[in-house]
């Protein structure tokens, strides 16, 4: 029998045998037993059942009658009467009887309902738990990668099938933490602490299962994914295997070196939480080094910093290691300004190809005025110890960072589906890989035209939150055998930080998709760190890092070395 | 209130090694004995009050002698079967079956059964509850969660001391001492202010020592600052200060009408008391206890007090909406508008709907950890309601708006209807919040910590909260009624 029928069905037989008491309240006989049966089948099936609860049930019964009385005695008998409530003192003191009416009726509806609870706990057995036994089969879907695209559909599904445990959905992420990856450049920077910018899987989702790991393989034919083994404390390393009916494939992107295997070895990644570390460290290790150096020829490729690539990533990080390397050096009486160097190599003839122009020139020109020098038009052919190759100059620098290009991962290389010329999965409107079924796939790692324009997404957070949620809108409406829905963004804009309080923004005006709103300098600044403040995931964050940037406002950029670089 | 736990038995459960039959026979023998020295009360003879107290001793050892196991908890519990005994029996059923003269339905009627309320509270539930109460203490049985006697007495006579505060200006300017109603006038202004700062005291300090293990959060603990302010004022003022000034006991409606101001000022004091003992011991708690990561909660208070400030100011706008009419009707919403007694318009509901918000508000922040379901959150929505009801109306807007508050019975009695708007504000405002707080968790649930934290709030079966609804609601609403 079902909690609720069982309850109500207690509480309407309880209320019926207490309802002589209303009499007094409520002339009317059978306006009393309806209203006793209507009250009773109401308080039972709001009632957890618990045995030999006599007491509290007679109590809170009593307690009960009281604003019932207010309610039923006082304001809706008359009004039902076409009267108007006698609205004073001794209006109201007229009803004292009824008042006693409505406690005795409480009061012995609790300790009826309570002994029919008690027969029936004791003919039928207990109450059954509020626990649905887990029907099978079981859908499993697993959604691989905890970057934006994976975290957000993962709690989109969580919404959709809330208590349907029917689903069971499982997040596979080689990090155990959601990147934040707009402020980034900032920790490089050492203006916020890295664990700020990061939010826990495990914290931020409540029914989705966890799991750290690195895909090995997906075998689209078998419908499992192969996990690369995890080291375990008694040296052994066996691989886990995780069988899915739905996969969704959110693994992000990984640098693309254009076939450079020097560069790749020597330079620094910038897309983890430990790249940003290491380079902040790296930076500290070099000011380290240049400040004992006491030839001013060696230290030359110590305080020289070459970033590859000028898009948002690399002039983000080349303003904030601009500005930390500046900082810093009060810390180093023996070093000169003059010698600190920020170089930005970029393929392009302009800076921010994803801004407008305008901006782009605004944004060098910029940068410029704080000392970053750029090489446009170039591009790096190779590196060396202390040396890195352009195709017509050589920059005597240590320290290499390389965003100027990324491609999907080596999984997604491997499997046997329809991709793109970048290598990113090809999916049809509704984010379901074409010919395929059971696998769908967004964000950087997938090829995907918007439904309404015909263009390309671009590989960004922006359009991959929005992808996640069309994404498990649609993987529910498969489950259920609803019509899915195309996907299609307007992208609302982008903001780019350029060095100390200057920013670049480009906002898309509402309904329109060819005029933009710009803004620069300060203004811009604060916009962007009041949209991605409010973009940062969790409350406890936020607050860490409006308090980082609130020291970084009266305090010296920390330099302290973290990890250990050797 | 109600658990899915269940009560172990259903009959006391005594120590194995002690006697037994020990705890009827002391029951039957308190509130025999209590019961018979107010006979005169009662318009008995001396005998068949020992008769009625003893038989009323046995029920109450029968009915609730297991869930008193603490001397707070039984008190609370006496104090709830008193009054509900005096409302159904004397007060109610005799009347009404019998068709005396004595009956409710005139004011005349209902205030000659006020001294048996008085002696039903003072020598029948008090006597009764902490007796079976202190013998609770040392049942072996249950989980009890550990009194500490030193924090119980420093914080409570601090809360209490504090509390005593609220009424400087009026002790000043007025000589106005609600918490000493009953006591002749001492020798001298700075007598009397050490008496009460005295008599404050030791109200706080017992309201620790009794009520330790029950209050949980500041919600709950000003429904217990409510509950046992109330009792205090038919305690001190009422019984106990006559006594010491040798003047004799009267318990008349005409005494408990004089004293009525003392009544108002002791629920707010009691208030008062409940919420800053409370903030104080959940302080040492979140400090020294909750700090510790081995109790903490998946989600921290920072993000659960916004949410439950964003859910309050919902359903307190739904319970606004509710009351609204009544509140109308009754002239109260006019004169929060500052409209005299004509149509508030516009204005007035949009200043009663924001009033409202900002009521909710507080309904979030201080019952959040209160109700767990609608049986458990609408009473204690509806205790709210009534607090606010002595705190808005009674105290608050008359503050505001003429800078004096009036807490005589006559200004009770022309508040009195709006006592019903406020009753179904509570219990609107605490049936969406619950409803808000539901949808918001019921897929959180199947998180193992979510539900674990939800298991922790449920009152177990036996704790005292629905005796204290009772108890609360019951006086809060039947004394204006009454003395007014």
């Amino acid at each position: 029998m079902k909690p609720y029928f069982r309850r109500a069905t207690i509480g309407i037989f309880a209320g019926a045998l207490s309802s002589p008491a209303l009499t007094y309240a409520i002339r009317n006989p059978v306006l009393a037993l309806l209203c006793g049966i209507f009250l009773g089948a109401l308080y039972a099936a709001s009632l957890r059942s618990a045995r030999s609860a006599y007491a509290e049930n007679l109590m809170t019964g009593a307690a009960l009658g009281i604003p019932l009385w207010g309610l039923i005695s006082v304001v809706a008998i008359p009004v039902s009467a076409g009267q108007m409530p006698e609205w004073n003192a001794e209006g109201m003191r007229a009803h004292l009887p009824a008042l006693v009416a409505w406690v005795l009726y409480g009061a012995l509806f609790g300790l009826i309902y309570q002994a029919f609870n008690d027969l029936a706990a004791a003919r039928w057995g207990a109450e059954a738990k509020a626990s649905v036994p887990v029907p099978s089969p079981l859908t499993h879907v697993v959604i691989l990668g905890g970057g934006f695209a994976g975290m957000k559909t993962a709690q989109c599904l969580e919404k959709e099938f809330q208590k349907n445990i029917s689903v069971r959905i499982t997040l596979v992420s080689e990090t155990n933490a959601l990147l934040f990856t707009p402020m980034l450049a900032e920790v490089a920077g050492s203006s916020l602490e890295p664990s700020h910018i990061s939010t826990p899987l495990r914290s931020s989702l409540h029914r989705t299962e966890f799991v750290r790991g690195r895909v090995r393989e997906i075998d689209l034919e078998k419908r499992c994914v192969l996990l690369e083994g995890m080291n375990s404390p008694d040296g052994t390393s066996e691989p886990r295997q995780i069988s899915y009916d739905q996969v969704v494939l959110a693994l992000g992107s990984v640098p693309n070196y254009l076939g450079m295997p020097n560069v790749e070895r020597r330079a620094f990644n910038f897309k983890s939480l430990l790249d940003a570390i290491r380079i902040r460290n790296y930076v500290i290790e070099m000011f380290e080094l240049a400040d004992r150096e006491p030839d001013a020829s060696r230290r030359a490729p110590l305080l020289t910093f070459v970033i590859a690539g000028g898009g948002f990533a690399g002039v983000e990080l080349a303003g904030a290691l601009n500005d930390f390397a500046h900082g810093i050096l009060a810390d180093y009486p023996n070093l000169n300004r003059d010698e600190v160097r920020v170089v930005l190599v970029h393929a392009g003839d302009r800076i921010l190809p994803e801004l407008s122009e305008s901006l782009g020139r605004y944004a060098q020109a910029k940068m410029e005025e704080r000392g970053v020098q750029f090489r446009l038009n170039a591009r790096v052919r190779d590196a060396h110890p202390g040396i890195v190759v352009l195709q017509d100059e050589e920059i005597r620098s240590e320290t290499l960072v390389w965003t100027a290009g990324t491609t999907p991962s080596t999984v997604i290389k491997a499997l046997n589906v329809e991709k793109d010329k970048r290598g990113a999965v090809k999916v049809d409107a509704n984010l379901s890989v074409c010919g395929r079924p059971g696998l769908w796939a967004l964000g950087d790692c997938a090829a995907i035209t918007d439904a309404k324009s015909g263009r390309a997404c671009p590989p960004t957070a922006q359009f991959a939150l929005r992808e996640a949620a069309t994404l498990a809108s649609n993987l529910a409406a498969h489950l259920a055998g609803q019509p899915s829905k195309e996907f299609h963004f307007d992208s609302m804009g982008a903001l780019c930080v350029i060095g100390h309080q200057t920013a670049c923004a480009e906002l898309t005006v509402p309904f329109s998709r060819t005029r933009a709103l710009r803004f620069s300098g300060l203004f811009a600044w604060l916009m962007w760190r009041g949209i991605y403040l409010s973009k940062l995931p969790g409350l406890e964050r936020k607050i860490r890092v409006l308090f980082d940037w609130t020291v970084e406002l009266f305090f010296p950029r920390d330099i302290v070395q973290t990890i250990d670089l050797k | 209130m109600h658990g899915s736990h269940d009560l172990p038995k259903s009959q006391p459960t005594s120590n194995p090694k002690t006697f037994p039959w020990i705890e009827p026979c002391v029951a039957v023998l308190v509130s025999g004995v209590c019961l018979m020295l107010g006979h005169t009360q009662l318009a008995t003879t001396p005998a068949d009050s020992f008769i009625f107290g003893a038989l009323l001793g046995l029920i109450f050892w029968w009915g609730f002698g297991n869930r008193a196991n603490s001397p707070g908890a039984g008190l609370i519990w006496g104090l709830g079967f008193a009054a509900l005994v005096w409302l159904l029996i004397p007060a109610g059923l005799l009347p009404l079956v019998t068709g005396t003269q004595r009956s409710m339905s005139t004011l005349s009627g209902a205030r000659s059964h006020f001294p048996e309320l008085v002696a039903y509270l003072v020598l029948l539930g008090m006597p009764l509850g902490l007796t079976l109460g202190i013998f609770g203490g040392f049942r072996s049985s249950g989980v009890k969660r550990k009194f500490h006697w030193g924090r119980a007495i420093v914080v409570g006579g601090f809360a209490g001391t504090l509390s005593g505060l609220v009424f400087s200006r009026w002790m000043y300017e007025g000589e106005f001492y609600p918490l000493l109603a009953g006591l002749p006038q001492l020798n001298s202004r700075s007598e009397m202010v050490g008496f009460h700062f005295l008599v404050a005291l030791l109200i706080g300090a017992s309201f620790g020592l009794l009520f330790q293990t029950d209050v949980r959060g500041l919600g709950s603990s000003m429904g217990w600052g409510l509950g046992f302010s109330i009792f205090c004022w038919f305690f001190g003022p009422l019984t106990l200060f006559p006594l010491l000034s040798g003047v004799g006991v009267d318990w008349s409606a005409d005494q408990g009408n004089a004293l009525f101001g003392s009544l108002v000022g002791h629920i707010i004091y009691g208030l008062i008391l409940g919420v800053i003992y409370a903030a104080i011991d959940r302080a040492w708690l979140k400090l020294f206890i909750q700090s510790d990561p081995l109790n903490r909660e998946p989600e921290g208070p920072g993000v659960n007090v916004l949410r439950s400030l964003s859910w309050g100011a919902l359903a307190g706008l739904a319970g606004g909406v509710a009351a609204g009419p009544v509140l109308l009707a009754t002239g109260v919403l006019p004169k929060l508008a500052g409209f005299g007694n004509g149509f508030p318009g516009l204005k007035g509901f949009v200043i009663h709907l924001t009033v409202s918000a900002l009521i909710g508000m507080m309904y979030g922040l201080l019952f959040r950890n209160e109700g767990s379901s609608l049986s458990v959150g609408v009473p204690w929505g509806c205790v709210f309601g009534l607090i606010w009801w002595y705190v808005g109306p009674m105290t608050l807007v008359p503050l505001l708006l003429t800078g004096v508050a009036d807490w005589s019975a006559n200004a009770a009695s022309a508040l009195l209807p709006s006592i019903i708007g406020h009753l179904l504000y509570g219990a609107a405002t605490a049936t969406v919040f619950l409803l808000l707080e539901h949808r918001y968790e019921r897929w959180l649930l199947l998180d193992p910590r979510n539900s674990a934290r939800e298991q922790r709030r449920m009152r177990p079966v036996g704790t005292p909260a629905p005796a204290l609804w009772f108890f609360a609601l019951a006086m809060g609403v039947l004394l204006p009624i009454l003395l007014g």
